[in-house]
């Protein structure tokens, strides 16, 4: 263990800027580097200690006003370089409206000696013309060899005590390891984008439903926060009193998304969001899985003529047929159909919900398609055009998501639900043929 | 937004049974009771059983939960008479569209637009673009969205003195309705001048437009604020609008309730364990409440020489703030309920003509500078009697005789052409019992919770720290919380929040009947004592000062003073 004056000759000396605060605009006021776990403890109290930290004045260096806040610890565990940059950007953006404490962790050369490099930063952000500078720190740790693999022991001591823990993982959490349990463990909140899993990615669905049952762990997933719009345009299908009744008479859910495999051949798109849609429907009308979802065998169904087309692209039926399941609500059954289609789209997006509802001899068939910035409702109530509506409503961007997990203080259940009857879906034995 | 609307369908029946178990036996009615023997609770319930087959609840749509809106507004018609006034081209259409461009608003929404101006739809969609490029609080226009939102605008020109334009309006009323769905739904928005309500009111009461149907249709009325002149004339109102609508089919607007700050107040006294123990007379030593307005009366010259500060901001904002940080918590976040409280409140607050010279003090200000502009004084403004008697300025000192908050004084003040525009609720704590730092440094000041309503909506924590070093000296330092900067989220105008609550039936942040005539009867013997008493001193405050002296000596009088805002 080094001692703190060797620890503070390891440390490079900080940088600090000067330059007078744009409003709104969050800018570096410190920035130095350590190379320990006590190093960066010690730089951290020395920011705002400092009196360094001072802007110009009319050509005069004044102590400058800034308060460091903190609402929260974010630790982003990030496993490439270029992922980090992007998650830090991501955060910077986040300044003013949820400063943290962030430390994002990113590991390098796993089978090398142990090392640890450490570049502690301050931003900044003028709120309002009368206000103090509001300020957050960064930590940006890159770890070599075993220490790498020790996240908990990393974070941990850096944790601003009291406050709420968020873990964002970008990529691939490997939910099952030890590492991550252990930093699991603390974490009040997990954010991660299933849609960009590797394979269908709904095994570690499953996985990620089962580390958050029964635990107060709250999980924020990308993917399915994506899809409020097209729950919002599905929701307002049945806001229609004389569309109500349909909602508990469901027959068939089925979701049709974009795939770049000609064959359909399971495992090769994600399908994380497909499924979310089913989950999400599925737990708000306390269905029950009869039936998991398995490969459907036999020749590729042609899409319904002049109904299935996106504007994003040119799209064919893939050879494989998808997934299907049945669910139930203890009275009759609802058929589930997951269905790949080739398209330009970027791989595993959703490209139409269709609800078949049938009542009293009556039939309702509800179809949702979006865009970029739109989504689009139609109904059809017993073969007749009922409804045809645009709605606006843009596709959010990371730094939007990751706002909107970070204000959700609370376990939302519409998310624990639908993570859950997904996680169902899939079956405990994953998806199968 | 864009929708196509189907073809007109049949209705179907409501799908919900009767549920009463057909296993269960009818209970045997109980055996007459003499007339003149009261009924007891438990014989009105026996009387009930049997008669009254328990309700199927209807059904909710249980894709909403976890959404933006767990319900959305039903299908309706918002007819808004005074479509080409000022408030309606500033807040009220505004609110409309933001609300229909992030899809709050039904698929099956009309804005029907009443005005004395000829107009035809596209005339008068144009003029609402040209509004909206002004005063919309997000630009550019999103040409989707506007194009959408003009589709549903349609004009009628209506002289509200002619009966017959009323017969015109509801047969206009029921054409679009069967055209576009909107299901017999309306809103009535009453943004013309106050004058006119009760004839307005009294003309969709006799073309049967005020009618509900028992299998949907509902009819409300939203009313602006002035809601009467005096105490007199708003009972008079309200006995006019009760002939022809249900209590709880009016909705009495003040903009004020809608602001993010204020329903936060809720839920910052309701929603955290902390405070309110500490709400009450035992901890709290006054409470300070002002609205200050940095501008003078905007060429409203003729309204205010009518109105005063004290029709115009006592009788409504500042009252309506008083008995929000004073209510009891209700028993439940229902608008009854939440209204109650208030109501008990007002009904505590008693200020008779002999407390007025007291315990209030009025002004009127002079020319002077406000913001490093020079500016006329009232009595130079356009449509102002040179010789005005009318204030620009109040201050009162109120006494809310309950258990609650016996003997603290809640200091209010409101004006014109203050030093800043500025609105907040300040609660003073009492001193702590035993100084035990009286010779150490300076004594901090008792603690302070500031809730800023406007601008930099927010709250303060202000209490004693010990200045690092060697001695022990102790200093005031604040704990700040900004709206702005906590949350993400887009915080909507008032108006868009009141509508939408109104288009949705929650009143809860409306102003009931029996509110509006309580603050009345607070302001009426302060008018009263002013009209019968002697001519002001005025003017005696110079524009861009804090009010006339007299402000502060009555606080001063016990030992407080003004908070510097």
């Amino acid at each position: 263990m080094p001692t703190k004056a060797a620890a503070r000759d390891a440390a490079e000396t900080p940088a600090t800027e000067s330059a007078p605060a744009v409003l709104g605009e969050p800018i570096l006021r410190w920035s130095a580097r350590a190379h320990s776990i006590a190093d960066i403890e010690a730089e951290l109290a020395r920011i705002w200690a400092a009196q360094d930290l001072a802007i110009d004045s009319d050509g005069e260096k004044i102590r400058h006003v800034a308060a460091r806040t903190s609402v929260m610890n974010l630790v982003v565990v990030a496993r490439r370089p270029e992922l980090a940059e992007r998650c830090a950007a991501t955060i910077q953006m986040l300044t003013g409206r949820h400063p943290s404490r962030t430390i994002v962790i990113q590991s390098a050369d796993p089978d090398g000696p142990s090392w640890l490099d450490g570049r502690i930063e301050a931003h900044c952000i003028m709120p309002s013309l009368d206000a103090p500078e509001v300020c957050a720190e960064t930590i940006h740790l890159t770890c070599g060899g075993e220490a790498g693999r020790h996240l908990s022991a990393i974070a941990t001591p850096l944790i601003i005590h009291d406050l709420p823990i968020t873990v964002w993982w970008p990529g691939e959490p490997p939910l099952k390891s030890q590492s991550a349990l252990d930093l699991l463990a603390d974490a009040d909140r997990l954010v991660v984008d299933g849609s960009t899993w590797s394979g269908d990615g709904l095994e570690r669905l499953r996985q990620m439903a089962e580390l958050v049952e029964g635990k107060r762990l709250v999980v924020s997933d990308f993917a399915l926060a994506r899809q409020s719009r097209w729950r919002e345009a599905i929701a307002s299908v049945f806001d229609d009193p004389d569309f109500l009744p349909y909602l508990r008479s469901l027959r068939r859910i089925a979701v049709t998304y974009a795939t770049h495999d000609d064959t359909g051949a399971s495992g090769s798109t994600n399908l994380v969001k497909p499924v979310y849609h089913v989950g999400w429907l599925a737990s708000r009308l306390d269905l029950k899985v009869v039936k998991p979802l398995s490969t459907v065998t036999g020749p590729a169904r042609q899409p319904s003529a002049g109904r299935v087309h996106h504007r994003g692209g040119t799209v064919k039926p893939a050879v494989g047929r998808g997934l299907a399941a049945t669910l139930s609500d203890g009275r009759i059954e609802v058929a589930v159909v997951v269905r790949p289609v080739v398209s330009d789209m970027p791989a595993g997006t959703t490209l139409r919900v269709e609800l078949l509802a049938e009542r009293r001899g009556s039939e309702l068939r509800t179809d949702v398609t979006a865009e970029a910035e739109t989504v689009h409702v139609r109904v059809w109530q017993d073969g007749v055009e009922a409804l045809d509506r645009h709605f606006r409503a843009p596709r959010r961007g990371e730094a939007d998501l990751l706002a909107e997990a970070i204000e959700t203080g609370r376990r939302d259940p519409v998310s624990v639900g639908a993570l859950q009857m997904a996680a169902a879906l899939v079956g405990p034995d994953g998806v199968g043929s | 937004m864009v929708t196509t609307r189907r073809p007109t369908k049949v209705k179907t029946k409501d799908p919900a049974p009767v549920d009463a178990p057909a296993d269960q036996p009818i209970p045997a009615r109980p055996a007459p009771r003499p007339k003149d023997e009261p009924l007891t609770i438990k014989d009105v319930r026996l009387s009930r059983e049997g008669k009254r087959p328990s309700r199927a609840k209807p059904a909710t749509n249980v894709l909403r939960e976890g959404l933006r809106l767990e319900r959305v507004p039903d299908p309706s018609i918002l007819v808004l008479f005074g479509a080409t006034g000022d408030l309606a081209h500033r807040k009220v259409i505004p609110a409309l569209y933001h609300l229909w461009r992030t899809n709050l608003l039904p698929h099956e929404f009309l804005l029907l637009s009443i005005g004395r101006r000829e107009y035809d739809d596209e005339a008068f969609r144009a003029e609402i673009q040209a509004s909206l490029e002004q005063f919309s609080r997000v630009l550019p226009l999103d040409d989707d969205a506007w194009r959408s939102f003009a589709e549903r605008i349609h004009y009628e020109r209506l002289d509200f003195d002619d009966p017959k334009g009323f017969d015109v309006l509801a047969k206009r009323l029921g054409e679009l309705d069967e055209q576009h769905g909107t299901r017999e739904n309306h809103l009535y928005y009453l943004a013309t001048q106050p004058s006119q309500f009760a004839a307005i009111v009294a003309q969709l009461g006799r073309v049967g437009l005020d009618h509900e149907h028992h299998d949907g249709g509902w009819r409300r009325v939203v009313i602006e604020k002035p809601f009467g002149h005096d105490l007199e004339s708003a009972k008079r109102l309200n006995r006019e609008v009760g002939k022809v609508f249900r209590e709880s089919q009016v909705y009495r607007i003040d903009h004020y309730l809608g602001k993010e700050t204020v329903r936060n107040l809720l839920v910052f006294r309701f929603g955290n364990g902390i405070f309110e123990p500490l709400w009450n007379r035992r901890y709290v030593d006054h409470v300070q409440i002002t609205v200050a307005e940095s501008i003078g009366i905007e060429n409203r010259g003729a309204f205010y020489e009518q109105t005063g500060a004290s029709r115009d901001v006592l009788q409504n904002h500042l009252l309506q703030l008083v008995s929000l940080v004073a209510m009891e918590p209700p028993a439940t976040f229902e608008a009854n309920a939440l209204r109650d409280e208030k109501v008990k409140v007002l009904r505590a607050i008693e200020i008779t003509p002999e407390d007025v010279p007291n315990d209030v003090v009025r002004g009127q200000y002079s020319p002077g500078w406000v913001a490093a502009t020079q500016v006329p004084g009232y009595r130079e403004e356009p449509d102002v009697d040179p010789g005005s008697e009318t204030e620009t300025f109040v201050a009162a000192r109120l006494m809310i005789d309950d258990w609650r908050w016996s003997g603290v004084p809640f200091y209010v003040r409101t004006g014109k052409r203050l030093p800043k525009r500025s609105t907040e609720i300040a609660i003073q704590y009492r001193e702590v019992p035993h100084r035990l730092f009286k010779d150490e440094g300076v004594e901090p000041d008792a603690n302070l919770l500031a809730i800023r309503i406007q601008p930099d909506e927010g709250i303060m924590l202000r209490f004693g720290a010990k200045v690092p070093g060697l001695g022990l000296d102790v200093r005031s330092v604040t704990m700040d919380f900004t709206y702005g900067s906590a949350f993400n989220v887009d915080s909507p105008d008032a108006y868009e929040t009141l509508i939408l609550d109104a288009l949705q039936g929650d009143a809860s942040l409306f102003t009931r009947a029996d509110e509006v005539e309580e603050a009345w009867s607070i302001v009426d013997p302060i008018i009263e004592s002013w009209t019968s008493g002697q001519a002001p001193d005025f003017p005696n405050y110079d524009a861009g000062t804090w009010g006339p002296p007299e402000a502060d000596a009555l606080i001063e009088r016990d030992g407080r003073r003004w908070r510097r805002i």
